[in-house]
């Protein structure tokens, strides 16, 4: 399998410089690594701007509702495990509108990957604050300012007992490639957290850095609260 | 007057439920049918839970709220049901206390605890009752060693407690029970609630994934199939648990849910999403009072509008109401064929009354029902050409899409409007194709309903559900009335149409507030239709149905 067999014929109809570009590319890499046809990989899409992918990347893609691509993705990797299973979102569909099924996947150790595409606000309705939202910015619907702190879905992965949990900016196409790749083959419940501020809406969040994180902590306490860690951060192998 | 009805009561947790059934089913061995409808409030403990037994010679059964014989086990339970005696084989009753006993009083409890138990006072209450009507006690022996038998100890216990209760019948004389004929022995009669009716016909149907959330009274269901080949998910909410059904089917197998009117609301959306992403799905309700939480342990008929009508935008769906044993049976495998010929959502509409009431069927008469696994158009073995070759929602003649399944090939499935490969389209032409392919799929549906009685009859009573046991025993004596059982409420049976049309008085019988079935009919018929309803989550009693429809 080589990129190109995971492309579509439609036009691709992010904003310029959004990152969802790189998600792309970096997904399309890490499923060629992982050595899958399109027809073995199903991806569960949220409803967004991110999730709009569903025409941009050839595999069994399915456009489910907001909030609810998680347990789409549960039941089609229960009734077929031999399925790759991806459920992908935004931080409104995974920590907003479906937060409760991010954690409960994670209690069960659910055999898919979850990604999520945190840009920090809703962006296809034209920016409001979500969830995910940092305290103090100013949105559409929060013009003096978001007055509440940010909900983390790493934080709520691993306090749930995710087995795999990652963060990583769609910017660093190749590291997110590799990270998305150790989640597809990792046994249990993976996140990969991609962080790619709006270009439109969070503008000012474009270009913050992380710090990476060459070996996944040991232990979930180092990780929690700590929101500019990135690269694998906890991963628990089943013995 | 070929009924009799007994009423065991007592708090919850004494084994009401468990007494009944064994009852019940003993008598069925005798080569009587019988209706067992429970009623227990929320509570796991306490409070009077009580079970109502009608057994008579004769098919379809009614329940009745005057009983000729109360056995209670409490005096709180005595004092609450001791004014229902009075039935109509009561008056030839000949045994001392009128009908009415208290388990203190006759010493069963004494006995229980002598035998090292307090809770098989309800057993020997068995061999009390059995004793008294002028059973054999080996038919009721039987029928113990059936329900304990996997556990020695336990079954030698209840033996003794049922011996026990029939020596104490032997004081307090014989009753005549001779107007209830035994029918003949030799065939069986089978004994299940609508619950397990429906439950074998999801097994017939080899479904292959359950999403179920605890909820009355679909939980013996989830019961059930947990113990059974079926893979059952227990998911974190009704929203997750349809989704997941969704997702199973989407990947390959039969998929279900079961939830009641409450779980129903937060599946709307999902099931909308079915509709218009074509993915098979069958989701039972069983039907109990609402709205909100009203009084979760009683029956209602009040949700057919939600289910026909619930969800946002217009796409086609099924709605199905068995009214017993056999239509549970043959509509709860039925469900999955229909879901996956037309890939459309299947509603299947009980209620608690059914769900959770034991009835009986003859057993060859079950057996006698069959249909084959339908998958519908598939596409099998197609080879992918890199995946947006394959038109999933391809237009076709009668609306039906060829289904793939991921593994076979790379396709996309939609919850936007889509084009036929089902890629995000907000066209105005394609949308207008896409409405009128989805809309043409049930078009060819036929039948949905049963007619009974004489076609001349002054007055076409219609019913849905679970009422039709209850209507078919007010049949037997009225034969100026006769009755369409409407099995498929939606889409609404044409030929069904075409009959109401001709009646000459119509009156729906239901189990809600405003007359839901009765107020289709008038849009469709342009007439007006009269209604007996019942709101207070008990079902139609056989007296009270009469002296409402004849005045």
């Amino acid at each position: 399998m080589k990129e190109d067999d995971f492309k579509t014929n439609q036009e691709i109809t992010w904003c310029p410089g959004c990152g969802g570009y790189g998600f792309l590319t970096a997904l399309k890499k890490a499923l060629v690594k992982v050595k899958k046809e399109p027809k073995d990989v199903v991806v569960t899409y949220d409803i967004g701007c991110s999730a709009n992918a569903i025409n941009f990347l050839n595999v069994c893609g399915f456009a489910t509702l907001h909030g609810r691509s998680i347990p789409v993705a549960i039941g089609a990797k229960m009734a077929n495990p031999s399925l790759t299973v991806i459920a992908q979102g935004g931080e409104g569909g995974i920590v907003t509108e479906g937060a409760n099924h991010l954690i409960h996947a994670a209690q069960r150790n659910d055999d898919i990957t979850v990604i999520i595409n945190n840009n920090f606000v809703f962006g296809l309705t034209t920016g409001q604050a979500s969830s995910a939202t940092p305290k103090g910015l100013r949105t559409r619907s929060t013009p003096e300012g978001n007055p509440f702190e940010a909900l983390c879905a790493v934080d709520l992965a691993l306090i749930s007992g995710a087995t795999f949990v990652s963060r990583t900016p769609a910017s660093a196409v190749e590291r997110t490639a590799e990270i998305i790749y150790q989640a597809l083959i990792h046994k249990g419940f993976s996140l990969v957290e991609i962080i790619q501020p709006c270009v439109v809406w969070t503008k000012e969040l474009v270009g913050q850095d992380g710090v990476w994180v060459e070996k996944p902590f040991a232990n979930k306490l180092d990780v929690i609260g700590n929101e500019k860690l990135w690269g694998i951060l906890y991963q628990k192998l089943l013995t | 007057m070929k009924n009799f009805a007994i009423k065991l009561s007592g708090p919850a947790g004494s084994g009401m439920m468990q007494a009944g059934e064994i009852l019940s089913k003993a008598l069925n061995r005798l080569g009587f049918y019988t209706l067992m409808y429970p009623e227990y409030p929320s509570r796991i403990r306490g409070g009077d839970n009580n079970v109502l037994i009608v057994f008579s010679s004769e098919k379809y059964i009614a329940a009745v709220e005057k009983i000729d014989l109360l056995l209670a086990f409490g005096k709180e339970n005595y004092e609450r049901h001791k004014g229902e005696v009075g039935g109509p084989a009561f008056a030839k009753a000949t045994a001392g206390k009128g009908g009415k006993y208290e388990a203190g009083e006759l010493g069963l409890n004494k006995i229980a605890k002598k035998l090292g138990n307090p809770l098989v006072a309800n057993t020997a209450g068995l061999g009390f009752i059995f004793r008294i009507l002028g059973f054999e006690l080996r038919i009721l022996e039987e029928q113990i060693k059936e329900e304990f038998g996997k556990n020695q100890e336990i079954l030698k216990l209840n033996l003794e407690a049922v011996r026990k209760g029939y020596e104490v019948g032997v004081s307090c004389g014989l009753w005549d029970v001779g107007r209830v004929v035994r029918v003949r022995v030799g065939k069986t009669i089978v004994n299940l609630t609508g619950n397990e009716a429906l439950v074998e016909g999801i097994l017939k149907a080899d479904c292959g994934f359950a999403a179920i959330y605890p909820m009355t009274p679909i939980n013996s269901i989830l019961a059930m199939l947990t113990r059974s080949k079926v893979q059952v998910f227990r998911p974190e909410d009704e929203i997750a648990g349809i989704m997941a059904a969704i997702g199973a089917s989407y990947a390959g197998k039969r998929a279900m849910v079961a939830t009641s009117g409450g779980g129903f609301s937060l599946m709307i959306e999902g099931m909308g999403m079915a509709g218009t992403a074509e993915i098979p799905i069958v989701i039972i309700v069983g039907q109990r009072t609402g709205p909100s939480t009203g009084m979760a342990t009683f029956s209602s008929q009040a949700d057919l509008n939600f289910a026909i009508f619930g969800g946002h935008g217009e796409f086609p769906r099924i709605v199905l109401s068995p009214g017993d044993l056999k239509e549970a049976f043959f509509l709860g495998a039925e469900a999955f064929n229909l879901a996956e010929h037309y890939q459309v959502p299947v509603i299947l509409l009980t209620d608690k009354y059914l769900a959770e009431s034991r009835f009986s069927v003859d057993k060859e008469e079950l057996e006698k029902i069959r249909n084959s696994v339908d998958r519908g158009k598939l596409v099998e073995g197609f080879e992918g050409d890199g995946g947006f070759g394959c038109k999933r929602y391809e237009f076709t003649k009668d609306g039906i899409s060829p289904r793939a399944f991921p593994g076979q090939t790379a396709f996309l499935t939609n919850s936007y409007e889509h084009d036929e490969y089902g890629f995000s389209s907000d066209e105005v032409e394609n949308r207008k194709k896409m409405m009128k392919k989805r809309m043409r799929k049930l078009s060819g549906l036929e039948g949905g309903y049963g007619r009974y009685g004489e076609n001349g009859a002054k007055t076409t009573l219609v019913g849905w559900g679970s009422t039709k046991e209850i209507i078919l025993d007010f049949l037997k004596d009225h034969q100026e009335f006769n009755y369409l059982h409407i099995w498929r409420p939606w889409p609404f049976p044409k030929e069904a149409e075409e009959i109401l049309k001709k009646s000459k008085r119509i009156v729906c019988v239901e189990g809600n507030f405003s007359g839901q079935m009765a107020d289709m009919i008038e849009r469709l018929i342009f007439r007006k239709v009269e209604r007996v309803l019942k709101d207070d989550g008990r079902p139609f009693f056989k007296r009270e149905l009469e002296a409402r429809l004849i005045k």
